[in-house]
């Protein structure tokens, strides 16, 4: 029962980064980048539709770019009417839905037509998307009406790994998310990600890494349509155990236990005596040596 | 010395009592010196005598010549008396250990002054045997008052006998002694209500009269503020007047009540008047001396024709109405002067008379803090901003960092990563390109029902991704009664272990001896308290085993007990 004056917004962050996806069709013909995209279509045209004032965004996250699939820059939700007749969607259905539909699709159209293939770049750039994510969520909360309260959440549809070099701007984002009230969602379809599962412990969202890709329409549906303040309500999987170890600085091993430099703050296992990174010396006391008594020389006197 | 009992007294305030050696308490009552005999004093309904001796109050039932009752001075906290109004006439003194013992004056013309003798004198006595009380017990007090969980261990370990009061404090006090010491000296004096006079609300006597509730604070802010009374005082009681009967002069006069239009009455409040105004006259001619104020610009300014102002000149004559208005902010701008000079003043100086009646007349201090270098001090704080200069602040070595990229690297444990040749690169991205440039969304086939229902299946209560939610915490399988009690079972061994850990490396006898008290301690406290809670909780068949962490503790302190010992036997042999 969501009044005039809440407005929910959903951000879907796709990964669709084509390395992986073409080894993915490769591997699985009957799950590939279209079901996928047509999985997350169904999740967008149900927020949409849920209620009158829900807004949606959708962000490509791509080796090269980030790109916005909805909405889009040049279209104004007014000037639907004249442009659209030959659109082919003559079922009836929402106009809006109808049209935003055939915008996602020309648009990931349009960016896979432009991928260049480049050999460094194999990784998706999400961090990046997750921080333009932040920053249209950002710009909508400006645009609102007086008097109008917006609550907006991130759900992130990962294929790809992680990629360590994003990590400092990863976590920049999440607690700027989490500042900002913003729950990151995660639905993961291949290998676990330990940066979205602390993102969604941090912000308070939900991770799942699903068992199988071809039921995703019907895990998204199921667990991340329902708002912040519906979850409550629902009967949810429980949220993962996140692993928060620290790695060690010198063989990146997860260690719970470990000595600390005073001046830079560097995590070793093992204790030196010159911290390798900022080269303080350090000095340990030694045990005290008890010194022997002397008897022999009380028998002497 | 002091014995230190270790029963307290629940739930009143918790006090450790001192005991004075019992020789003192015996009946050497006829060698001390009576200061006051009181007849027909009943106490629990039995007649008897009242004495007050140099060191202690005691009563005896008539007839008999022992004493019943015997209190010493040092023992009692305070005394009570019952209400004026009141048919009985009673005493009651309450003592540090909480008890209270009541003295009912049954004398029927003589009751209330012997009560009102007794009071006066227990007030006089009272006082110099309070300070004898430790002032370490009461800190200790103080501290066991203040933290509740200090207290429940202070329960569970010295009450129950498994260390003793001085290990316990032994730690605690040396943190609290130094600050005490620096506080005690510091300590802030509580300045006075600007409204203390308002506070003194009269109430109607129920004919025509009026009631004024006079209390020891108000008393005393109204000596602080208006010393010019406080001398009266001192004057007239008690020679010339009872205390009750100044209070009334005083609130009947007009002194009090300031009309000063019409003075002339014969008073004795009139020469106090008179004092006010001439410090109030001193004051305004004295100015204040803070170059930061200037209380001058402050004149009224009113608007006059076309908006230029109008200040009216001093001397210009005033109306009735405006008399008496000026008559009662002049008696406010007083009032509050004295009241701010009275908190400026040092009250533990009261010999010193100069510092006294330099500012009897309520003139600020402000002239003493202004002479010339102190003024020029102040007038450059006010002048210049510290961290708008360039200021050299203290040299620092700066941090300089070799490998700064260490830092961006997350705890991604180095994986090996699923690499791909070029060739499989080109083929990926190709085969993408092919298949999303003939993208159609078809949302009426998004998947097949068979997967959706697993995929339901998986995600209902019992289902494949609900597993861990079945799981109940602990803390709601485990009532709260036994949780607190593990929590406070937590506590005291957390404390024991601290002062046997604290003990390594053991360099020194003293250090010897109490690692193997508190060895002995540890195996007091399982005996005492942690068998019987495990078997509290194995009775009420709570299966999960609460206490095995506990037990880990405590065995790894014996085994390095064991460790020690060993290695000593091996160096002495």
């Amino acid at each position: 029962m969501a009044s005039e004056d809440e407005v929910s917004l959903l951000v879907i962050v796709v990964d669709v980064n084509p390395i992986w996806w073409g080894q993915q069709a490769q591997r699985e013909p009957e799950f590939n980048l279209s079901k996928c995209l047509d999985a997350v279509m169904v999740m967008a045209n149900s927020h949409l539709v849920m209620t009158r004032t829900n807004k949606l965004a959708i962000i490509a996250s791509h080796c090269q770019e980030s790109h916005f699939l909805y909405p889009n820059k040049h279209w104004k939700a007014g000037d639907v009417a004249g442009d659209e007749v030959s659109s082919g969607s003559g079922d009836g259905k929402y106009e809006l839905l109808s049209v935003a539909n055939d915008l996602v699709a020309e648009e990931i159209r349009n960016l896979m037509a432009r991928t260049q293939v480049k050999g460094h770049q194999t990784d998706t750039l999400l961090a990046g998307s997750l921080a333009k994510a932040l920053c249209y969520i950002h710009r909508v909360s400006k645009e609102l009406e007086a008097g109008q309260d917006m609550k907006s959440r991130i759900l992130v549809v990962k294929a790809a790994e992680d990629c360590a070099l994003q990590y400092m701007n990863f976590m920049n984002v999440i607690f700027a998310a989490q500042k900002q009230n913003i729950l990151i969602d995660a639905c993961v379809l291949d290998s676990d990600s330990g940066l979205l599962q602390q993102a969604c412990d941090i912000t308070g969202g939900l991770y799942l890494k699903i068992p199988q890709k071809t039921a995703l329409a019907q895990y998204l549906l199921w667990v991340f349509l329902p708002d912040a303040d519906q979850r409550s309500q629902l009967v949810l999987p429980p949220s993962v155990h996140v692993d928060y170890r620290a790695a060690c600085f010198c063989h990146r091993n997860l260690i719970e236990i470990g000595y600390v430099c005073s001046v830079c703050l560097s995590i070793f296992c093992n204790f030196s005596p010159i911290c390798t990174t900022c080269e303080t010396a350090f000095k340990i006391p030694l045990p005290q040596m008890m010194k022997p008594k002397k008897k022999k020389l009380k028998t002497a006197n | 010395m002091f014995n230190v009992d270790r029963r307290l007294k629940f739930p009143s305030a918790l006090i450790l009592c001192l005991h004075y050696p019992a020789c003192l308490l015996v009946m050497a009552a006829l060698s001390e010196e009576v200061l006051l005999v009181v007849k027909r004093v009943r106490q629990r309904k039995q007649d008897g005598t009242l004495y007050l001796m140099t060191e202690r109050i005691a009563w005896g039932p008539e007839g008999k010549d022992r004493f019943t009752v015997s209190h010493l001075y040092a023992d009692i906290r305070c005394q009570k008396i019952s209400p004026d109004g009141k048919s009985k006439i009673q005493l009651q003194l309450v003592l540090h250990t909480g008890e209270s013992t009541t003295f009912h004056f049954a004398n029927e013309s003589t009751a209330l002054k012997d009560r009102d003798a007794a009071k006066d004198l227990l007030q006089q006595l009272l006082p110099k045997f309070k300070k004898k009380a430790n002032k370490q017990l009461e800190e200790k007090n103080k501290m066991l008052q203040e933290d509740p969980v200090l207290f429940q261990l202070y329960k569970d370990l010295v009450v129950s006998q498994v260390i003793s009061a001085e290990e316990f404090w032994a730690s605690r006090l040396k943190l609290s002694s130094v600050e005490h010491s620096l506080s005690n000296n510091s300590k802030q004096e509580v300045g006075i209500s600007a409204a203390f006079l308002a506070d003194i609300r009269p109430q109607t006597d129920g004919c025509n009269g009026l009631k004024y509730n006079l209390t020891s604070d108000i008393i005393e802010s109204i000596f602080k503020t208006y010393p010019a009374v406080k001398q009266k005082y001192a004057e007239n009681v008690p020679h010339n007047l009872t205390e009750k009967e100044f209070w009334t002069r005083f609130f009947q006069s007009h002194y009090f009540h300031r009309d000063r239009i019409n003075t002339g009455q014969q008073d004795i409040f009139s020469e106090c008047a008179k004092q006010d105004e001439k410090g109030l006259k001193s004051m305004v001619v004295q100015g204040v001396k803070n170059p930061m104020v200037d209380l001058l610009s402050l004149e009224d300014k009113t608007l006059d024709e076309g908006y230029g102002s109008l200040t009216v000149g001093p001397n210009s004559s005033k109306t009735v109405k405006e008399n008496s208005n000026s008559a009662i902010i002049k008696r406010f701008n007083h009032h509050s002067a004295m009241v701010l000079a009275a908190g400026l003043r040092k009250v533990d100086a009261p010999s010193d008379q100069a510092s006294e009646t330099s500012s009897t007349d309520g003139n600020s201090r402000d002239s003493d803090f202004f002479q010339p270098p102190i003024k020029k001090v102040k007038l450059q704080e006010a002048i210049e901003y510290e961290d708008l200069q360039n200021g050299s602040g203290p040299k620092t070595i700066a941090l300089n960092l070799k490998k700064s990229d260490r830092y961006s690297h997350g705890p991604v444990p180095l994986q090996s990563h699923h690499y791909s040749t070029s060739q499989d690169i080109i083929n990926s991205v190709s085969c993408i390109q092919e298949e999303i440039s003939c993208y159609k969304p078809c949302l009426t086939r998004v998947m097949p029902s068979s997967a959706a229902s697993s995929a339901i299946t998986a995600l209902s209560p019992g289902g494949l991704l609900m597993q861990a939610g079945t799981q109940q915490a602990v803390s709601q399988l485990v009532p709260t009664d036994v949780q607190s009690e593990l929590k406070h079972l937590y506590t005291a061994a957390g404390e024991l272990l601290r002062h046997f850990w604290s003990c390594f490396p053991v360099n020194t006898p003293f250090l010897e001896e109490k690692v193997v008290k508190m060895r002995s301690n540890l195996e007091r406290f399982q005996s005492t308290k942690l068998r019987p809670f495990q078997e509290k909780i194995q009775r009420e068949y709570l299966s999960t085993n609460l206490t095995s962490h506990l037990d880990e503790m405590i065995q790894a302190a014996y085994n390095k007990f064991h460790a020690w010992q060993t290695r000593r036997m091996a160096r002495k042999t």
